[in-house]
């Protein structure tokens, strides 16, 4: 398979997460446990990117989810910033085939982007922000990894990765 | 696992990381104004043909709940019973909206809510009504139980509503009757699934009973946020007491916004709207 064969293919992937985020939120149900697929579609990229493109990436990523919900402008794309960058820089020292850590990636990713947004913000009170992260969070980074396992999964070959039991 | 020495972040890397980083801590601390200008730019434009999607895809929920209602109550048998349940559920809401936005003796707009999956999309949400539609900033939200927000700010397709769950949200409050007025403001959680009000500043002659409705007060007048008579919540208890002086009440909220799908933006002049809400008192 051609090097741009495979950028055309990964694009695809991120770019139908990305369609599939807006596009199945109606029925996932409660938003606060519904799998995050945009940030999904970040961690899957910085599997195959360089630490640097990661962040730029989450950046960008940020960006947009801030524009969607301007409470703390600035704190998504900070946040999204530092999961992309940690995500292919732990990706590369750490490089792991096994689904049960790509699983953890995902969940590990989810959870830390939430408490980077709502430290980052600063705008939510402690009680509140006790139940998001050791409540909801958890479970929100629960189905993030398990769409993510199955993401990978289906297209393992299309992003090049390969899985061990 | 395997050691891959030759991913690790290089000096391009880490100055990526930098920029992005500077950037993310500007856009931060950039004035309100700003942000919001940015916001909007950017939801206007890159994310438009997402939101459009997320719109369709609500309009095709709401859609199929209907239609598979109608199915059901044709033939039962055909419909188990959880999703029964959860399409009557979806079409009961629909139906109170629909009642509501008949009952409301001012212009109002209606709108699917575009929940995101933000940590922070419990504060503030999109709706998929702006400026084309008639949606200004400062505009009251609310839903067929009571209020829900108030518009923050508005794109041609789509506007962004403070959810009364905000730290900054604030609201005159008073009794049905008018006898007693404070300021609800949001008071943390008792649980993942129960956010709070209080309503501060009653003073402390004046003692509220639990269960009592509390409703917006509509102080300011015509040039005033809220309409008087929206439903806010009810007292569940004393929360402090500024001994002489005054007390603060725990508010059950009327509305909890998660379970919120389609709203009413008011868009005309503030009237009282008791009367509009008056078919839910207890």
């Amino acid at each position: 398979m051609s090097s741009r064969g495979d950028g055309l293919r990964l694009v695809a992937v991120l770019l139908l997460l990305a369609v599939l985020q807006f596009a199945l939120r109606p029925f996932l149900g409660d938003f606060r446990s519904a799998p995050d697929l945009l940030l999904l579609a970040l961690l899957v990229f910085a599997i195959r990117a360089r630490p640097g493109e990661a962040a730029v990436a989450g950046f960008t990523v940020g960006l947009m989810v801030d524009s969607l919900t301007p409470v703390a402008f600035g704190a998504g794309a900070l946040a999204h910033t530092c999961v992309g960058y940690l995500a292919a820089w732990g990706k590369a020292v750490f490089f792991a085939e096994n689904l049960l850590v790509n699983a953890g990636f995902f969940f590990v990713g989810t959870w830390l982007r939430d408490l980077l947004v709502l430290v980052a913000g600063r705008h939510m009170d402690q009680t509140t922000m006790m139940w998001q992260l050791f409540f909801w969070s958890p479970i929100k980074a629960l189905t993030t990894a398990l769409v993510g396992v199955v993401v990978l999964v289906v297209f393992r070959r299309w992003l090049r990765i390969r899985i061990t039991e | 696992m395997s050691f891959k020495p030759d991913r690790f972040s290089t000096r391009r890397d880490t100055l990526a990381f930098i920029i992005c980083l500077l950037l993310s801590v500007s856009a931060r601390v950039a004035p309100p104004p700003v942000q919001d200008s940015l916001a909007r730019a950017i939801s206007s434009t890159v994310l438009a043909p997402f939101l459009w999607v997320q719109e369709q895809a609500e309009l095709i929920r709401a859609s199929r709940g209907r239609y598979a209602l109608v199915v059901e109550s044709r033939d039962a048998a055909l419909v188990t019973a959880f999703t029964a349940r959860a399409l009557e559920e979806e079409n009961e809401r629909l139906r109170e909206l629909l009642a509501l936005s008949a009952r409301l003796p001012m212009e109002h707009v209606s709108a699917e809510v575009l929940h995101q999956a933000a940590p922070t999309t419990g504060l503030m949400v999109v709706l998929a009504a702006g400026r084309q539609d008639g949606v200004v900033p400062r505009a009251p939200v609310i839903a067929p139980g009571g209020l829900m927000g108030v518009v923050q700010s508005v794109t041609a397709r789509s506007s962004v509503a403070l959810i009364w769950t905000h730290p900054d949200f604030r609201v005159s409050a008073m009794t049905l009757d008018g006898s007693v007025f404070g300021i609800v403001a949001p008071r943390g959680a008792e649980g993942p699934n129960t956010p709070l009000l209080e309503l501060s500043g009653v003073p402390y002659q004046d003692r509220l009973q639990p269960g009592t409705q509390i409703y917006t007060s509509g102080l300011g007048g015509p040039s005033g946020v809220y309409p008087r008579g929206i439903p806010i919540g009810e007292i569940l208890a004393v929360a402090e007491e500024l001994e002489g002086w005054s007390r603060t009440y725990v508010v059950r909220p009327a509305v909890h916004p998660a379970a919120v799908s389609h709203v009413v933006v008011l868009t005309g002049p503030g009237v009282d709207l008791r009367a509009a809400f008056s078919r839910q008192e207890p």
